[in-house]
């Protein structure tokens, strides 16, 4: 500890996950972190800059302020003991998350003999702390309700991956035993973080979604069998789950375990105490795309009587095995201030990172242009308040204005109409339901579909709306008009382009 | 009353201390007598100079031969300025309903005050509105104001003591059921605030008074005819 400052050596600040983290430390004002950047530094600093400011910082002033310290080298080899030096705390975040070894020696290189090199620098320097983030999988095969303890017996493994986080994790451990205090935090698997369903990496459930993608873009290419009929089967149980938690939200709570005084060694599961069902997301995902007929089988792989659908869903390999387990569930201290109402990914948020993923191209864009068009049949509401608010609201000043909690409901009145019922909190866009539902509106909007229109594509500012025209405001009225610019400043960042009148009642949404 | 086609309305500049403020001017082509500055809501409660009883007052005034200015605080519409950091300063309005860069539009009702001033050269009524009322008696101190109007000021909110600082005539009208503000408080409010003064309430108009601009623009127009402030108008006083 200097003075008050905390100084944190972090590794890993390019990946996925280790941006994220960062930027969650620097929101602590007493933390310095000193970032391992592979050779060439300019390079990866470029690249560390390029992700930061995508979440809102500025890596070149953090560097002049003094908070942030670039320090060129890499695991295992290439790292120095006076990098180290004066450190309060090492987070240890590069991973390697290739599933099968191959010739590079990933990803047992990284993940084990990386943490291994570290783990002895930590020793030479006196680092009085290591936090190391493992995988909540490092259970393997093992099924029944997973507690938040070191496993001294090695575990049956399903793949590479989970072996070699148990490995670090033992090494880790023993340095906890004889050196200083180690602390092992185990995510599941990350999905895009709660504001923008942003990512930028795209594995577990997001190569579920991008094979339904081939599924129904070889469907929209004039394929004669009914989309909503495919003969696809689906490897795994309706019942299994997929412990998906969103990055930030994991970056959050690593942060504040790693920040945390602790006197002795410690193991946190970061999870999702309600993750989606197998079958809950192939609803989703069948709704999204379009396409129907997939139905769960405990066929194994790989199907040897694989047909022309099956051969295009499994091209991306078994997508199913690795992600969807049945009767696993973990202790997890940090998931019990999560009211069991809220879920960490629901239909909502799940809908918010397939269409970052899908507008990113699968990550391969370098920038997400948003391009959501009304559908052909003019401005429907419901399409407007189910997919275009959670796809737009995430990326708009709306998220920015982090006091904002509220329950806010939208009626629009007349033969194209409904009732939508939208929940904020700190900003983010949780869910959005059709009235009426369990949710209980902090106030209402009232306003005809006319109305509506002219204020989505920009035709009316929402004041004259109200202040002169049909709209009405109910509940909390004086939280209704402070809402009012709010909305006005997502109006203007995000108009409904070509927006035309529908001229007949919405039939259901595919966003 | 005038006809449309008697009156003249223009977009206008004021030029402020700090920043440049988008105005609309209404005047009579005839020589006027007198001048009202009208100043809105909260722009975070969606206010601009565009708002219902803004745009009656103004449109009500000029036709009866006044210059009316209404104009968009710092930030809002073509106006110069505004908070550095909007989401923030959202995010703390959200929290709190003020944050410490609302001093700004006092100044800006200041700069509009003294353009009108500076282009009419007429005695000058002071307007406000909701969040208006307490930018325009921020500045009465330094306004030599021919008669002063509040239209649903929230005393509960915002510190009026500079009321007593100016002797002209003052006008307030309010809503019996104005959710910022109720019946009570504006009264015992009013009671408390130094003479000359008159009170109206009007029914049903809730803190909008949709649908009830022209009854408030009449209130207004009468006032001002009582008090000699319109053209052809003779001077009565009738004090609550």
């Amino acid at each position: 500890m200097t003075g008050e400052h905390v100084e944190v050596f972090l590794t890993g600040a390019t990946g996925f996950l280790g941006h994220y983290l960062l930027a969650e430390l620097l929101n602590h004002p007493r933390v310095r972190c000193r970032v391992l950047l592979s050779a060439p530094i300019f390079k990866s600093s470029d690249r560390l800059a390029e992700l930061l400011e995508q979440i809102g910082l500025d890596l070149m002033a953090l560097i002049a302020e003094g908070r942030v310290v670039p320090i060129e080298g890499r695991l295992p080899n290439d790292v120095h003991q006076p990098d180290l030096d004066g450190v309060d705390l090492i987070l240890h975040a590069a991973g390697n998350t290739t599933f099968r070894s191959s010739g590079s020696g990933e990803p047992g290189r990284t993940n084990v003999e990386g943490t291994r090199a570290l783990l002895s620098l930590a020793r030479g320097a006196s680092v009085p702390r290591f936090v190391f983030v493992s995988t909540a999988y490092v259970c393997g095969d093992r099924t029944g309700h997973q507690e938040e303890s070191f496993l001294a017996t090695r575990p049956s493994f399903r793949n590479d991956y989970e072996c070699s986080k148990w490995q670090a994790e033992a090494l880790v451990w023993n340095w906890g035993c004889d050196t200083g205090i180690a602390t092992i935090c185990r995510p599941s698997i990350l999905f895009g973080d709660r504001k923008r369903g942003r990512a930028t990496a795209m594995k577990g459930l997001y190569v579920v979604a991008k094979a339904t993608d081939i599924l129904a873009r070889a469907m929209d290419e004039g394929d004669e069998t009914n989309r909503h009929q495919i003969p696809l089967r689906i490897l795994g149980r309706g019942d299994a789950t997929c412990n998906v938690v969103p990055v930030d939200w994991v970056a959050q709570k690593v942060c504040e375990t790693a920040l945390q005084r602790a006197d002795e060694s410690s193991v946190h599961h970061i999870t999702n105490p309600d993750p989606p069902t197998h079958e809950e997301v192939k609803t989703w995902l069948e709704a999204h795309f379009d396409i129907g007929g997939g139905r769960f089988s405990d066929a194994t792989w790989p199907l040897a009587d694989a047909n022309h659908y099956e051969d295009l869903f499994y091209s991306l390999g078994n997508i199913c095995l690795d992600y969807f387990r049945n009767g696993l569930t973990f202790e997890s201290r940090c998931a019990e201030s999560i009211p069991p109402e809220h879920r960490l990914i629901d239909r909502a948020s799940f809908l918010r990172c397939l269409n970052y993923a899908q507008e990113s191209n699968w990550c391969r864009a370098a920038k997400v242009p948003l391009n959501l068009r009304p559908p052909a049949g003019g401005i429907d509401p419901a399409w407007y308040f189910e997919c275009f608010l959670p796809a737009a609201v995430p990326r708009s000043t709306v998220a920015k204005v982090e006091e904002l909690t509220a329950i806010v409901q939208y009626t629009i009145t007349g033969s194209v109409g409904g009732s939508w019922v939208s929940r904020f909190e700190r900003g983010l866009l949780m869910e959005t339901l059709v009235a009426p539902c369990a949710l209980e509106a902090t106030f209402e909007y009232r306003l005809s579909y006319d109305d509506l229109v002219d204020v989505v594509s920009c035709r009316k500012p929402l004041q004259e709306v109200f202040f002169h025209g049909s709209a009405e405001m109910f509940g909390d009225v004086e939280r209704a008009l402070k809402m009012v610019p709010i909305i006005g400043e997502f109006l203007r960042e995000f108009p409904v382009a070509g927006g035309e009148r529908s001229t007949t009642s919405p039939a259901g949404v595919a966003c | 009353m005038l006809t449309e086609d008697r009156i003249i309305e223009e977009t206008v500049r004021i030029q402020g201390s700090k920043r440049v403020l988008e105005g609309n001017l209404a005047y009579p082509c005839e020589q006027a007598s007198c001048s009202a500055l009208i100043a809105g809501p909260h722009p975070f409660l969606g206010g601009d100079r565009n708002n219902n009883v803004v745009r009656s007052l103004s449109d009500a005034l000029a036709s009866r031969g006044m210059v009316a200015l209404s104009f968009d605080y710092g930030g809002v519409g073509g106006s110069e300025g505004g908070p550095e950091n909007r989401p923030a300063a959202m995010s703390a309005f959200w929290k709190d309903g003020a944050f410490g860069e609302e001093e700004s539009w006092v100044d800006d009702t200041g700069s509009a005050m003294a353009s009108l001033r500076q282009w009419s050269g007429l005695p000058q009524v002071l307007m406000g509105y909701s969040f208006g009322c307490w930018s325009v008696a921020q500045n009465l101190p330094e306004s030599r104001a021919a008669a002063v109007v509040l239209i649903s000021p929230n005393p509960g909110k915002h510190s009026f003591g500079r009321i007593s600082s100016c002797r002209s005539p003052l006008l307030l009208v309010h809503s019996d059921n104005d959710f910022t503000c109720s019946v009570s408080e504006i009264t015992d409010w009013f009671d408390s605030i130094r003479q000359p003064k008159t009170r109206i309430q009007l029914a049903a108009s809730e803190h909008f008074f949709r649908g009830h601009e022209k009854e408030l623009a009449g209130v207004v127009l009468g006032f001002l005819a009582n008090h000699g402030l319109l053209p052809g108008a003779d001077g009565r006083e009738d004090n609550d």
